[in-house]
């Protein structure tokens, strides 16, 4: 079977300004993907590119098979961020609308539209305009519109800003469901947590180039475990120490000190751990955290950042 | 196809929906019934006017100028001159001087003062000199009351005429039979069903320039819709959604035809508030109008315009609309068209009196004022070379218009930020797609 979306070289210019350089990466069927990316890395042209609102300007780009993006109407659901319905609509008119754009007939649209809202705890908004509906419902209805004619691929731009937590876990739930169904996600967004908790595989950009394309446990492991010492310390009581690299110092209550350091790719966890209790020191607490995607994120944008500086100045 | 009318009815129904295009479908008859109206009510409510006279060449102009001041006006205008004056004696006299008297009722009309009965003075008319050769010194409250100067003057004249023609031998009845002559004229026009011109003969002009407003007024207010809910999807990103689902020509050709449904609401409510109306007052003149629209091709002249110029400014709106997210934007760019498109409201009421005329003719030309300046020419039964000519201008510029909207219209829907026009340059040309 075709991948669901499969870039190869992708570059879109505008004039003179680069928005996507040399992209290349797949996502197979029924998969959560997260685009992930800090602002301007090149992740909405990507999705427009996905979409066929915008053309590459070279290279090839694939979505379930068809290389034309806009034969894929209703085989594709598209949620942008911000806003994106009717404020005068009433719930059930706005999902089914775009529904019967996608193609689905106008009884049935109604229908799966009433359906959709009441299996996601929205009965009340069926009947009420967008307008009169809170952030978190209409963000939900919205995604139910671009989802109630059962889409292959879903692409969602930025989802989860601007809800809170108790919409963020509703919204997550939504697109699990999605996969669970056999639908493809993908969605952009600038929360790690949301990346971390649900996606299989993440593609990270930066400045208009792909650094990381992988699963979020590959992600994590690009970035160094982190030793995190508390206690009456000096800023640097853990210099010197074998494996561990240069400490970040911070005051926390009662005088007391936070120190953190990466441990080295290659070092040994126990054998930094003894040199610092062979130091003898006033600790009251004494951590190994594992890397978050987070730390990926920053780690590898930062990187992205100074390779890019590097380019320029060479 | 059947997006299109999805996108048409959804278009069509969040209009017709809102309270507000009820109300301004409503207001729109009413405000013209109070513009026709306004002036023979503000002449009826208002009071009479005060007039003091004071006559210094012996009181032989007291009663003539009495008469045409008093006298009720058959066809009222505005002013002092279109309602009968009530004359009151001059407070405060008798004045030695034309300029003493003037002096001392100025404040009078001022309102400084009142007169015995607690009233001021609206007009103060003093006539002067010899006799035979009269002067007025005629003073207003307001500045502007031509009427009542000329209604003076004629009575002034009148009365030296009637003077100097006893004077010659004349008798009064001959004077009379002089006064009372009116020439027997009879106007005829080929164009005349009978020869022989007749109010009923000026109907089809009147009915062109009615049809040429009514086409002005929906086809700006239809391109007003489409502009207003291009900019709302475009701010709220509705308009991306929309491209994922439906073509660019799917998108402009729903909008378009729900926007003429709106117009085409409107258009039946009036006509059947305008039917109802003429027909509860003036039944004949409802036969007459209906006679007219269906004997003299307007309903032909009324289609090809309203299309052509719809979708004229329909298709340019909308477009426009894609590359703004306020309507301050759209305001900015539009307002040199606006300001353009007053230029066809003045030279329709010339279509009345001077169909034929040359810079008429010309103006029929520029396609942005065909539909409404042939329309309103259509009783004049212009030329068929001009009818085809014009049209054919008018949908060139259509084909054009929509040529450019299916290439700029994606780019403008997808761009951020304020208009750009190397971005809708760039649409055009299809070099760019900046975002």
């Amino acid at each position: 079977m075709d991948p669901a979306l499969k870039l190869d070289g992708v570059t879109k210019r505008y004039g003179g300004f680069t928005a996507v350089r040399d992209l290349s990466f797949e996502v197979k069927r029924g998969v959560i993907l997260g685009f992930l990316g800090p602002n301007g890395a090149g992740k909405t042209t990507t999705l427009r590119m996905t979409l066929g609102l915008v053309t590459p300007t070279s290279g090839s780009l694939q979505v379930l098979g068809e290389t034309d993006g806009r034969r894929l109407k209703g085989r594709v659901g598209f949620l942008p961020e911000e806003r994106g319905l009717y404020r005068r609509m009433t719930g059930v008119s706005a999902i089914a609308f775009f529904a019967q754009l996608k193609g689905v007939p106008r009884p049935e649209a109604r229908r799966k539209a009433r359906q959709l809202l009441c299996d996601n705890g929205l009965a009340e908004a069926a009947d009420r305009q967008i307008r009169m509906l809170s952030k978190g419902m209409a963000q939900k209805v919205q995604l139910l519109s671009a989802i109630a004619h059962e889409p292959e691929l879903v692409i969602l731009d930025e989802p989860f800003s601007g809800l809170d937590p108790v919409n963020q876990q509703g919204l997550e739930s939504i697109i699990r469901g999605l996969a669970r169904n056999g639908s493809t996600v993908i969605f952009s967004t600038h929360v790690m947590q949301h990346a971390e908790r649900i996606c299989d595989q993440v593609v990270l950009m930066a400045k208009g180039r792909k650094v990381f394309d992988g699963t979020v446990a590959e992600a994590c492991a690009a970035a160094p475990r982190r030793l995190v010492v508390e206690g009456a310390l000096a800023p640097d009581a853990l210099s010197g120490a074998p494996g561990l690299g240069p400490a970040t110092s911070e005051l926390i209550d009662g005088g007391r000190m936070r120190l953190t350091s990466a441990l080295a790719g290659n070092a040994s966890a126990p054998a930094a751990l003894k040199a610092v209790f062979d130091r003898d020191l006033e600790i009251t607490r004494l951590e190994l955290e594992e890397p978050h995607l987070h730390d990926a994120f920053i780690m590898l944008t930062e990187r992205a950042g100074s390779c890019a500086l590097d380019g320029a100045h060479a | 196809m059947s997006r299109l009318l999805t996108i048409a009815v959804r278009e069509y129904l969040a209009f017709v929906r809102t309270v507000g295009f009820w109300l301004s479908i409503c207001l729109m008859p009413m405000g013209l019934l109070i513009a026709i109206f306004a002036t023979t009510m503000s002449a009826k409510v208002a009071p009479a006017p005060q007039v003091a006279l004071l006559d210094f060449t012996g009181g032989a102009y007291v009663k003539p100028l009495t008469d045409a001041i008093t006298a009720p006006d058959a066809s009222p205008t505005s002013g002092l001159a279109g309602r009968p004056a009530i004359m009151v004696a001059a407070p405060g006299g008798p004045y030695a001087t034309p300029d003493a008297a003037a002096a001392a009722l100025k404040p009078y009309l001022v309102g400084d003062r009142k007169t015995p009965a607690g009233a001021h003075l609206d007009a103060v008319a003093i006539v002067h000199g010899s006799p035979a050769d009269p002067q007025l010194d005629l003073w207003t409250r307001n500045i502007i009351e031509a009427g009542l100067q000329a209604k003076m003057t004629d009575a002034i004249a009148g009365a030296v005429r009637h003077a100097q023609l006893s004077a010659a031998g004349l008798t009064q009845d001959r004077i009379s039979a002089i006064d009372a002559y009116a020439p027997k004229v009879a106007h005829f026009s080929p164009k005349s069903e009978a020869g022989r011109v007749s109010q009923r003969d000026n109907l089809p002009a009147f009915v062109g320039l009615a049809l040429g407003f009514v086409l002005y007024a929906l086809t700006l207010t239809g391109a007003g819709i489409l502009l207003n809910s291009v900019i709302e999807e475009k701010s709220n990103r509705i308009l991306e959604v929309l491209l994922t689902s439906a073509s660019v020509p799917e998108i402009i050709g729903g909008k378009i035809l729900g926007a003429a449904m709106v117009t085409a609401s409107a258009m039946c409510v009036w006509a059947a508030v305008a039917g109802f109306g003429l027909f509860s007052r003036d039944p004949h003149l409802l036969g007459d109008i209906l006679g007219v629209l269906a004997r003299h091709g307007f309903g032909f002249y009324f289609a090809l315009y309203f299309v052509g110029g719809y979708l004229m400014y329909a298709t340019l709106f909308t477009t426009i609309g894609a590359f703004c997210e306020t309507p301050r934007e759209a305001q900015t760019l539009l307002g040199p068209l606006m300001i353009i498109l007053t230029i066809p409201l003045v030279f329709m009421g010339q279509a009345v009196s001077h169909p034929d005329a040359p810079a008429l003719q010309a103006m029929s030309w520029i396609p942005f004022f065909t539909p409404f300046l042939m329309v309103a020419r259509a009783a004049s039964n212009p030329p068929l070379w001009q009818v085809a000519g014009t049209a054919a201008m008018m949908f060139g510029l259509t084909a054009v218009e929509v040529w450019i909207a299916g290439r700029a219209f994606r780019t403008g829907a997808l761009a951020s930020g304020r208009f750009d026009l190397r971005l809708l340059l760039a649409g055009v040309t299809g070099r760019g797609e900046r975002v």
